[in-house]
């Protein structure tokens, strides 16, 4: 019996030590990527508001155009091969490719693009708000986005927008993604236009089809083997569920995925060292940011809300808590964006307690004051706010943080339930005036506009002066004096604006050594681009 | 009519058997009235429950950037707008047909996701009851047969341990252990993704399902992947059945009739397994029922660290994104397995204990 014991003994041990552990390989022909996948609720371009399902959407469902891959402030043809611009700026007029058909084989038209545009007012989803900020309304849909013929679809203006912006707001944006509308007319529900068929399938064309998904498990993506543009590298692409970040490094590690996309810092920093794993960041159009409810008076002077700039070591939590996550950004503006300030002009704010009481001091709140701080379950909202509470507290700010699912915060925040708040956004255009005609301007603060799409009004706030100077930015023609006339606004806005801008935050994604080519910018993954060896 | 017949049963069987029809059917009757009572309260609480929590399912729809005019629309659609006592009369009728609408997260109706993740759920909880049950048990008796030896210590702290690490953190070791470092079993993941498209799903238990179809390699690789977070579960289980075992056998071995059956010469394991572990049986249904339904109910934390599909993850994130459809499908389900068990146990309870029938 012994003699057993010792056998299984030395045979456990042997294992523990040195059993050798093989490194799994994945296909050569499919990329699998591991990613939390649980904000995925429905393929429909006009309803989907998740940067996860934007990204996949993005690459089965081509637009009018798209974000040139090279050069995120461009725009390179997709369904429309040229456009042109008539000379009032009212109306362009794109040029559809030849020869590209959908799944169910009907060709692509101009009817069908007119028709996704509309359906997308028509159905008044969040989304709508991309089109109706440009003036397009439901009413005017059928005037706006005119089909004159199979190959030519025209977009009617309301008035001269840079023409540049609205390719990159509209044309390259899901809004325009090209649906086969004729197919989902057919599976249309209670009036729906198909929204309950798209929900869990897709009906347009891109270099990937959607074969599969499953909630909060995969989701599959097939190479369309008909695609009228250049075929895709991959077969399939791959993207499994898993939350849990150390799960994920486990996976890359092990060789049983190529990419890794929800690593915390501590995982990503690890795994920059590790020869066999390349870490990429691309940063995003997207700010982390504390509002403030101006209808509290304390809130309402500027002073005390500039305070708050001054209560964070931006560099410290850059270099621990944001490692990989995000970049320091004060300017309501994302670097990349057209008139943005540069990172050392746009980040003018480091942590100064003296600064921050002598502020609070001035608007009459030398004593300090007590409000509520709610924070979503972004893993490093925690930190953040804590850091905050403690450098507030050094100025006699008492700070409750009460955190709470994200449903619950955008509840509250559009409700205008708050005393200060701290919570993302993001902007589908690189161009200055995505975030400024949100974050700057407010058209009407009264409670019965509802105007809840804008964090503005949530907040509170309302400036005539921004409303107007962002107004004649946008309608600049010369592009020198454009530029210079948002920086300005930017400047102003950090002195005076409703939000305390701490982040610009960063997509990093982990990649095996296998993948050789991983593609993207601010807005999007390419995985049409994704070469492995 | 003797006298020591006063109701004279003995001179008539066939009221002995009516009266004996008459028990079980009040029985049946009970228990009907009783689960129906309790499905109802589930009914009113969970809707209660989706009316109080400060989530707004009209947004989840619809996006943090819907113009007001829009939110207003979706009120309307999903009829938010109705009368409170008219929207709970349209959930308890819709209920009672399993529509318990559409899942948001999923835009699939939720009796589909329900039996789509349940299935997940179910494998991992009955294997890990299994392993769970089939340690616990002689551990706690054994335990309570050698009390205060380095035995009965040994499966003592083993238990604690069990029953106080956090099963997160027992999960990633146990990954980073057996997967990353030996290798001795599968990815987090139900199912390799080669084998996705080959598992013909017909009871939606993976293990059942490949080797119904013979397909040996999917079998192992299914297996591969569910031994580890069952086992991990099947540890938490076996922590507290092997407590309670221990306990319930150590108050029957100081009982009267132990001794006297030890000095009437039966052997020691004659004593502890034919005289005193029957007396527990019925204590141990009520312990091995209750651990079986919290592991129905969802391993939440076991389900994130292995990417496992099932319902725990499935009602966590439901409730994190405001889907109150889902949420109240989910919980009604929770409710069942609870009554279904009880139900169950009720069974037992008459099995094992003649004094109940």
């Amino acid at each position: 019996m012994n003699r057993f014991w010792n056998f299984a003994g030395c045979v456990a041990v042997a294992a523990f030590v040195g059993a050798p552990t093989a490194l799994a390989e994945t296909p050569t022909d499919t990329l699998i990527m591991a990613r939390n996948i649980d904000a995925i609720s429905t393929f429909d371009p006009a309803q989907i508001g998740e940067v996860v399902t934007n990204e996949i959407v993005l690459n089965i469902c081509d637009s009018l155009v798209e974000i040139d891959p090279e050069d995120e402030a461009a725009v390179v043809p997709s369904i429309a091969k040229d456009w042109t611009v008539s000379d009032d700026g009212l109306k362009i007029t794109f040029n559809l490719v030849e020869g590209a058909a959908f799944p169910s084989g009907n060709p692509v038209t101009a009817s069908d693009v007119a028709w996704s545009l509309q359906r997308v007012l028509t159905l008044g989803f969040g989304n709508a708000a991309t089109l109706t900020e440009y003036g397009f309304t439901a009413e005017n849909a059928e005037t706006d986005f005119v089909a004159i013929d199979d190959a030519t679809f025209e977009m009617n203006l309301s008035r001269p927008y840079p023409v540049m912006l609205i390719l990159q707001a509209i044309a390259a944006n899901r809004v325009a993604n090209v649906l086969d509308s004729k197919y989902l007319m057919d599976k249309e529900v209670d009036g729906d236009l198909g929204n309950k068929y798209l929900t869990t399938q897709s009906a347009c064309v891109g270099p990937y089809a959607l074969r599969q998904w499953n909630a909060g498990e995969v989701v599959i993506l097939e190479a369309n083997e008909n695609y009228y543009g250049p075929a895709p590298k991959m077969n399939r692409i791959i993207i499994r569920h898993v939350a849990e970040a150390q799960a994920q490094r486990l996976l890359l590690e092990q060789g049983d995925i190529d990419v890794a996309r929800d690593l915390g810092a501590e995982d990503l920093r690890d795994l920059n060292e590790n020869p066999d794993i390349e870490v990429v960041s691309a940063p995003m159009h997207q700010l982390y940011y504390m509002g403030f409810n101006n209808a509290d008076p304390k809130f309402a002077d500027d002073r005390v809300r500039l305070a708050f700039k001054y209560l964070m070591d931006y560099d410290a939590m850059s270099e621990t808590v944001m490692a990989f996550l995000g970049m320091p950004r004060a300017s309501v503006v994302p670097l990349g964006a057209l008139g943005a300030l540069d990172e050392a002009e746009g980040q003018p704010f480091s942590l100064d307690l003296d600064k921050a009481k002598a502020l609070l001091t001035e608007a009459g709140y030398g004593d300090g004051f007590s409000a509520r701080l709610f924070i979503g379950t972004l893993p490093y909202a925690s930190p953040i706010a804590q850091h905050v509470q403690e450098n507030a507290a050094q100025v006699g700010i008492d700070l409750e943080i009460e955190q709470m699912a994200n449903a619950q915060l955008f509840s509250a925040f559009r409700g205008r339930e708050f005393d200060t708040v701290m919570l993302s956004w993001q902007t589908a255009v690189p161009h200055a005036h995505g975030m400024l005609s949100r974050h700057a301007v407010n058209p009407d603060n009264s409670a019965e506009a509802s105007l809840t799409m804008f964090p503005t009004w949530r907040a509170s706030w309302f400036s005539e002066d921004f409303n107007r100077r962002i107004d004649e930015a946008l309608f600049e023609r010369d592009e020198a004096k454009q530029i210079e006339m948002y920086k300005q606004i930017q400047r102003d806005h950090m002195q005076k604006g409703p939000f305390a801008y701490s982040f610009q935050l960063l997509d990093t994604a982990a990649l095996s050594k296998a993948v050789t080519t991983w593609k993207w910018n601010a807005f999007r993954a390419y995985y049409s681009d994704v070469e492995k060896d | 009519m003797s006298a020591s017949d006063p109701a004279g049963l003995e001179s008539s069987p066939h009221l002995v058997s009516s009266l004996r029809w008459g028990r079980i059917g009040g029985q049946f009757l009970r228990t009907v009235v009783s689960v129906s009572v309790t499905i109802l309260g589930l009914l009113v609480l969970t809707f209660f429950i989706g009316r109080l929590l400060p989530l707004d399912p009209v947004l989840a729809i619809l996006g943090d950037d819907a113009s007001q005019e829009a939110y207003d629309r979706m009120v309307q659609k999903l009829g938010l707008e109705k009368p409170l006592w008219e929207q709970f009369l349209n959930y308890v009728w819709n209920s009672l047909q399993f529509d318990f609408g559409t899942s948001l997260t999923s835009g699939r109706p939720v009796i589909e996701d329900i039996l789509r993740v349940f299935p997940a759920t179910l494998e991992l909880a009955t294997l890990a009851m299994i392993l769970g049950t089939g340690l616990g048990i002689p551990l706690g008796v054994l335990a309570a047969a050698n009390r205060d030896t380095w035995v009965d210590q040994f499966v003592r702290v083993v238990s604690l341990i069990g029953y106080s690490a956090p099963i997160f953190w027992l999960g990633l070791l146990g990954l980073t252990v057996f997967y990353a470092g030996l290798g001795w079993v599968g990815a987090p993941g139900r199912i390799g993704i080669v084998y996705q498209y080959d598992l013909e799903v017909r009871t939606g238990l993976y293990l059942i399902d490949s080797a119904i179809s013979g397909h040996w390699d999917i079998f192992a690789d299914v297996f591969s992947r569910i031994v580890l977070p069952a086992s991990i579960l099947a540890y938490g289980a076996m922590a507290y059945i092997s407590r309670m075992t221990r306990s319930f056998m150590l108050e029957q071995l100081s009982q009267e009739y132990i001794i006297a059956a030890r000095a009437k010469g039966a052997s020691r394991s004659s004593v502890i397994w034919w005289h005193a572990f029957p007396n527990i049986a019925v204590q141990l249904v009520t312990v091995v029922a209750l651990s079986y339904a919290f592991l129905l109910e969802g391993a939440v934390l076991t389900e994130t660290v292995f990417a496992w599909p099932g319902f725990g993850r499935y009602l966590t994130t439901a409730l994190l994104r405001a889907d109150m459809n889902a949420v109240l499908g989910c919980t009604m389900l929770v409710g069942l397995i609870f009554i279904t068990l009880n139900l169950l146990s009720d069974v037992f309870y008459r099995m094992f204990d003649p004094r109940t029938r």
